[in-house]
Formats: structure tokens, C-alpha cells, sequence
């Protein structure tokens, strides 16, 4: 058997390998982390330069304020439109993508190349595009459709139009996963089935679909954390949480509660709270998923 | 059941040939093997029957119709893969139904009481409710053609379904899926590069190289009779010995070669009389003197390394620059260095041109395989 040889000499020099890593993390993760939970039982002013510790009364208020319970429920609503639209619309293009014989590498390329994209340029280009009185792709959609389209009024459209955003903005993202994913299983199961006679649909979710699932799976739980955390740019350009507070999603009201309205204390425990349920949800995935995962 | 006609069939992928104008039939109910080396064509050969591979000319019939231009479905055949094809999250019987009930015109009753049906010939209802990866690789490899069996197919496609499988296991399996073709009566093709699989298995074996066929015939007639010398070298283990002669035409035919020289007999079996040739002897019919009556032609060999093999001894002799193989009695006491005297059996001689054509054997054709092909079927 062959030596195990180690790729450290001593305690100290492992700990000194491991150090940049744990200084970046304890600087801008777990530090900052428990210093919002500080600041979440406190009342502050003037950005923070006055505290006063209050328990938890910030989260007895946001328990009680009706306008904080519309901005989880329209955060969670959110958040399920765009991971499933996301998952749904990602799985067929990369369906697709897998399917075709020639030129696939420039398809792949032209389908993650939002992704690319910082997402505060997306919003701004697609705020063009889809400006309700000068975007060119509301004036198509308008006139195919015969409705007219005013998301800067309308809350329910403005809603809409950032979820399909959102959606796009991630769908590159769940692509490479889940073309390389396709990739993994093996040809012969193709050809079995083709030979089978099996169809197209039938075969993806009789077959890709379980075979692709731990993949599925971490883009279930990494889409949430994008519709939760991720979207605040998409909101911030385009509609800034209106109109009639119908964008306000959690990360967009805590920002505001923070540097518009100095409301630090409240911020960070809608921050707190923001952390928990997504950590919640996470659980919650990963422990149904288990009994449907395939992992072959 | 349906017979195969397969002809002029060629595939290029780009710039390469893969497999080059071959022609061939299989008959109804026939287990036709093709064997080759790697990269000989004959995966793809079969991924052409199966409709996996678009076929770049020549035709292919299963019965009467072309199916060039079919889609696999529509071929109505089975096809068992080396890696199995198993889907990894259905149970075997899962397995089994999933392409039967895409065919929509099955009752489930039908497709349940084919699985039963197909499982018991297989021996693994016991298997029907487990995973593929709760089964073993024979287990599994038995689910893979449980499931070509439930379909009913014409034509049984194989592409080397027992590579995967340890030493042991291929040998069981390769006599129970004799029992199986004898069971089913139905017309296969089975790809390997094992020439000892294609040996056992075929009613006739088809040996590809380079995109081309090399000859067709029942194992024991390839053996006896090889077309080409690669056929010759291919075929059988220890490989065939081929050495460089020249040759002399007179009353008789002689062989000379630097340190031995032959006269073969049946010289009106020479199809061609060129001056020099291929001189090819099997390991086995080549004998040290001792061991043989009467008076042999006879020449001396060095010996240079001695293999025991247990059931004999595989001596590799110096044939002046050559080296001859001679499968020797087990236990015969010589070493490296001892000069041996060998004779060889003079109805069991070749002869190759420089082309690589069989020119001559020393035993007319057809003699010594009169039998073989009811011998070599069973396991």
C-alpha cells in the first residue's frame, strides 16, 4: 500500500494554509454576520452612530407590521415563480441543447450569455427594452397581444415582468449545470430507448429528469438563494419596489429600512430573519429531496 | 424470426472508412458472430443494422424490407450493450417494461406476463423488484437481455455483452446464452473482439478488419481453413506461427527456409506458384520428434523460452531469425539454450502469398470440418 504522504509538515503549517481563507471569512462573513445580530436588538439613529439595546422589539415589530408581512408574502411568491419558471424554462432549453447535432457550442454559448451579464447592466438594458412607452419589446408584445402593457403603474405586471427577468438573468446558470448533467448520462440509454421507440418527452422526465436530479436538486437551493438574495439589483433599477409596493421583496425593504429610512436596527433583523428562512427553506429541500433523488 | 442481407455496406465518418463494401447474409434463426481488433468496423457495423449509425451506402434487409432509411423503432430489434443500458433509477421489472409500453398496443397484463415469462428463462424473478445497482454485473447483464427478450424482437443485436464480466462469469455466461439462443431460435448478431467467444458462440463467425471482411465462415472451417493471414493470426491462441519461405515447384512442392526445409504435400493444392511466401503452422502441430512414431521430416530449433501452461508447454523456438511457437507435452523437461528437434503435421499446413491470401493447405478443403458445426454448439 502506498505511503500516505501529507501535504503539510506540521499542525502550524496546516493552520497557515488554512488561514487566508478562514481571515477572508471571519472578515466578511462571520463577523459581519454577528454583528447584525448585535444590531438587530438595537434601536439606532443617524446610521447607526446611536445605539440603544432594545431586546428584541425590532422583531416584535416586524411580527406585527402588516407591511412587512406583504413583503415575505410576495418574497416567497417570488421566489416560487421564478425557481420553478427558472428550472422549467432552463430544462428544455438544455434539452434542446443536448438534442442538437450541429453548431451546439454556439447555442450553449448564445443561451448562458446573460449570465455574463452583471445584473445591474441587465436590468438597465432590459429597463430599455422593456420600457413600457419606448421599449421595443413592449411595443411587439402590445401588438401582438392587443393589451397594453404599464408595469410602471400596474403592480401585478410590474411583478411579472421582473419575475421573467429574474428568470432570464438565471437561466445560463442552470444551463451549464444541466446540459453537463445530460452529458453524464450514459449514450447507451439514449440509444436503448431509441430503439425502444421511447418519445422525446416521455424520455426526459421518465429518465433525464430522475437521472438528472442531484443536479436538479442544488439548482433548486441555488435558485432560491438567487430569488431571495440575488434579485436586489432587478428591483432597484426597475422598479424600486413599486409600484404600490408590488416589487418590495424582503432584500429591497431591508435596504431601504437601513439607508433611506436609517432604520438600522430594524434592517438587520429583517436581515436576521431574511438569513433564517432562507436556511429554513434550504433544510427543508434538501430533506425532501433525499427520497427522490437518484443518485446512480 | 427474420434472416439479414447486408450488402455493399459502407460507412464513412469524414475522412474516415469505417466500415468498407462488406456484404453478408444471416439466416433466420442463425448466431452470427463478428469479430475483429479494435477499430475494425464492427460496432459499427452493428450500430448500421440497429439504425444507431446512418448507413453511407449499400443496403440492409431484415426479411424482405430495406430498412435503410427506418428509424431504430421501427426495425423491430433488440440490442444488449456491454455497459448493460440499465436505466439506474427503475427496478428490473421497470426495466424490462419501460420500452414495451411505449409500443402502445400491449395490455399491461401482456407486458407483466411477458417479464414473468422472460425472467423465468433467465432464472432471476427473484431479481425483478431489486435496482441495478443491487444486482451483480452477470445479474445485471441478464436484466439487459430479459429486456431484448420481452420485445419479441426479429433480430437480436449483441455488442460484446459479456466485456464487462470477470473471466469466470463470461464463460458461464457464454453457455447459458448458447442455451438461451437455443431456447429462442432467433436470429443474432453478436459483435466481440474475444476470439475465443466468437469460436464458442457462432454458427458462423464473420472476422472484420480494417472496415473489411476477411472471411465467413462456421469456427471450425475459419480455424482449419483460414482465407487471409490475418484470419490465421487472429484466430486461435497461441496465434498460428507464419514464417517466410521460398518455394520450389518439381515433382513436388518444398518450402525452404534458412534453417529447415519441407516438402508439402498435395502440391496440386497450390492455387498460385509464386517463389517466395508465407509458411503457417499451428503452436499444436508443430511436435518435438520424441514424441512422435515413424520418421518424420524433421529440422532443429533452439529453444529460447518455455511457458508452461499447464494442460502443455508452449516452447518459443529460434528458427534462425524466426521464432516458431510449438505446443509441447506438459511437463517435457527442457530449457533455454537445448536444441530440439521438431517435425510438424504435414495435413495441417498453409501457405500465404505476400499479399496475405491463403495460397495453399496442405489438406483439401472441407475434409476435416465435416462435423464441426454440430460439435462447436455445445457449451
Amino acid at each position: 500500500m502506498p505511503e500516505f504522504t501529507k501535504p503539510y509538515e506540521s499542525r502550524w503549517q496546516a493552520f497557515l494554509l488554512l488561514l487566508p481563507t478562514f481571515a477572508v471569512l471571519i472578515a466578511f462573513l462571520y463577523y459581519p454576520g454577528v454583528e447584525t445580530f448585535r444590531l438587530s436588538l438595537q434601536q439606532t439613529i443617524l446610521l447607526g452612530t446611536r445605539k440603544t439595546f432594545v431586546g428584541l422589539e425590532n422583531y416584535a415589530t416586524l411580527a406585527t407590521s402588516s407591511a412587512y408581512h406583504w413583503s415575505f408574502a410576495i418574497s416567497v411568491a417570488f421566489a416560487a415563480v421564478v425557481v420553478v419558471g427558472t428550472l422549467v424554462a432552463s430544462l428544455f432549453v438544455a434539452y434542446l441543447l443536448f438534442q442538437v447535432d450541429v453548431g451546439s457550442s454556439t447555442y450553449l454559448i448564445a443561451a448562458i450569455w446573460p449570465y455574463a451579464l452583471p445584473t445591474a447592466v441587465a436590468a438597465s438594458v432590459l429597463l430599455f427594452l422593456l420600457h413600457p412607452s419606448l421599449g421595443i419589446i413592449t411595443y411587439v408584445l402590445e401588438s401582438l397581444t392587443g393589451t397594453s402593457l404599464d408595469w410602471f403603474t400596474n403592480g401585478p405586471q410590474a411583478f411579472a415582468i421582473v419575475a421573467v427577468v429574474a428568470i432570464w438573468k438565471q437561466l445560463g446558470y442552470n444551463i451549464i449545470f444541466m446540459v453537463a448533467s445530460l452529458n453524464n448520462i450514459p449514450e447507451t440509454l439514449t440509444e436503448s430507448a431509441k430503439l425502444d421507440g421511447v418519445g422525446h418527452l416521455k424520455m426526459l422526465y421518465r429518465v433525464y429528469v430522475p437521472l438528472m436530479s442531484p443536479t436538479l436538486v442544488f439548482l433548486v437551493v441555488m435558485n432560491t438563494i438567487y430569488a431571495f438574495f440575488q434579485t436586489f439589483p432587478l428591483v432597484d433599477l426597475m422598479t424600486s419596489g413599486g409600484p404600490n409596493e408590488a416589487t418590495n421583496l424582503l432584500i429591497f425593504k431591508l435596504y431601504r429600512d437601513a439607508f433611506e429610512f436609517s432604520n438600522l436596527g430594524l434592517a438587520s433583523a429583517e436581515s436576521v430573519v431574511l438569513f433564517a428562512i432562507v436556511a429554513i427553506l434550504m433544510y427543508v429541500q434538501l430533506r425532501l429531496s433525499e427520497s427522490y433523488t437518484t443518485y446512480a | 424470426m427474420s434472416d439479414i442481407h447486408i450488402d455493399g455496406l459502407t460507412k464513412e465518418f469524414d475522412d474516415v472508412t469505417a466500415v468498407d463494401d462488406i456484404s453478408f447474409d444471416v439466416d433466420s434463426g442463425e448466431f452470427l458472430v463478428l469479430v475483429g481488433p479494435s477499430g475494425c468496423g464492427k460496432s459499427t457495423t452493428l450500430r448500421m443494422i440497429a439504425g444507431l449509425e446512418d448507413i453511407t451506402s449499400g443496403e440492409l434487409r431484415i426479411g424482405e424490407r430495406r430498412v435503410n432509411e427506418l428509424a431504430p423503432k421501427e426495425r423491430n430489434i433488440a440490442m444488449v450493450f456491454q455497459n448493460y443500458a440499465l436505466y439506474p433509477h427503475m427496478t428490473s421489472a421497470e426495466n424490462m417494461k419501460f420500452g414495451m409500453k411505449s409500443v402502445s398496443d400491449y395490455t399491461s397484463e401482456e407486458i407483466n406476463e411477458r417479464v414473468r415469462k422472460a425472467a423465468d428463462i433467465l432464472d432471476i424473478p427473484e431479481l425483478l423488484d431489486r435496482k441495478p445497482s443491487e444486482l451483480s454485473g452477470g445479474e445485471r447483464q441478464r436484466v439487459a437481455i430479459g429486456r431484448a427478450i420481452v420485445r419479441e424482437p426479429d433480430v437480436f443485436l449483441l455488442d460484446e455483452p459479456l466485456s464487462n464480466l470477470d473471466a469466470k462469469l463470461r464463460v458461464q455466461m457464454r453457455a447459458e446464452l448458447l442455451q438461451l439462443h437455443r431456447e429462442l431460435d432467433a436470429t443474432t448478431v453478436y459483435v466481440t473482439h474475444d476470439q475465443t467467444e466468437a469460436m464458442t458462440l457462432g454458427d458462423r463467425v464473420a472476422v472484420l478488419n480494417d472496415g473489411q471482411i476477411e472471411q465467413v465462415d462456421p469456427p471450425q472451417m475459419l480455424y482449419d481453413f483460414p482465407d487471409t493471414r490475418f484470419v490465421a493470426e487472429f484466430i486461435g491462441s497461441p496465434a498460428m506461427n507464419i514464417v517466410p519461405i521460398d518455394l520450389a515447384f518439381g515433382d513436388g512442392a518444398v518450402a525452404h527456409h534458412e534453417s529447415f526445409e519441407l516438402s508439402l504435400p498435395n502440391p496440386e493444392l497450390f492455387t498460385e506458384r509464386p517463389d517466395s511466401a508465407y509458411f503457417g503452422v499451428r503452436p499444436e502441430d508443430v511436435s518435438l520428434v520424441d514424441n512422435v512414431a515413424g520418421d518424420p521430416e524433421t529440422f532443429e530449433a533452439e529453444v529460447s523460452v518455455t511457458e508452461p501452461l499447464g494442460e502443455s508447454l508452449l516452447v518459443h523456438c529460434l528458427l534462425g531469425g524466426d521464432e516458431l511457437h510449438v505446443k509441447a507435452e506438459a511437463r517435457t523437461e527442457l530449457d533455454a539454450g537445448d536444441t530440439v528437434e521438431l517435425c510438424v503435421d504435414e495435413e495441417r499446413l498453409h501457405v500465404f502469398d505476400d499479399a496475405g491470401d491463403a495460397i495453399y493447405h496442405s489438406s483439401p478443403r472441407g475434409e476435416t470440418v465435416s462435423d464441426a458445426a454440430e460439435t462447436q454448439v455445445e457449451p
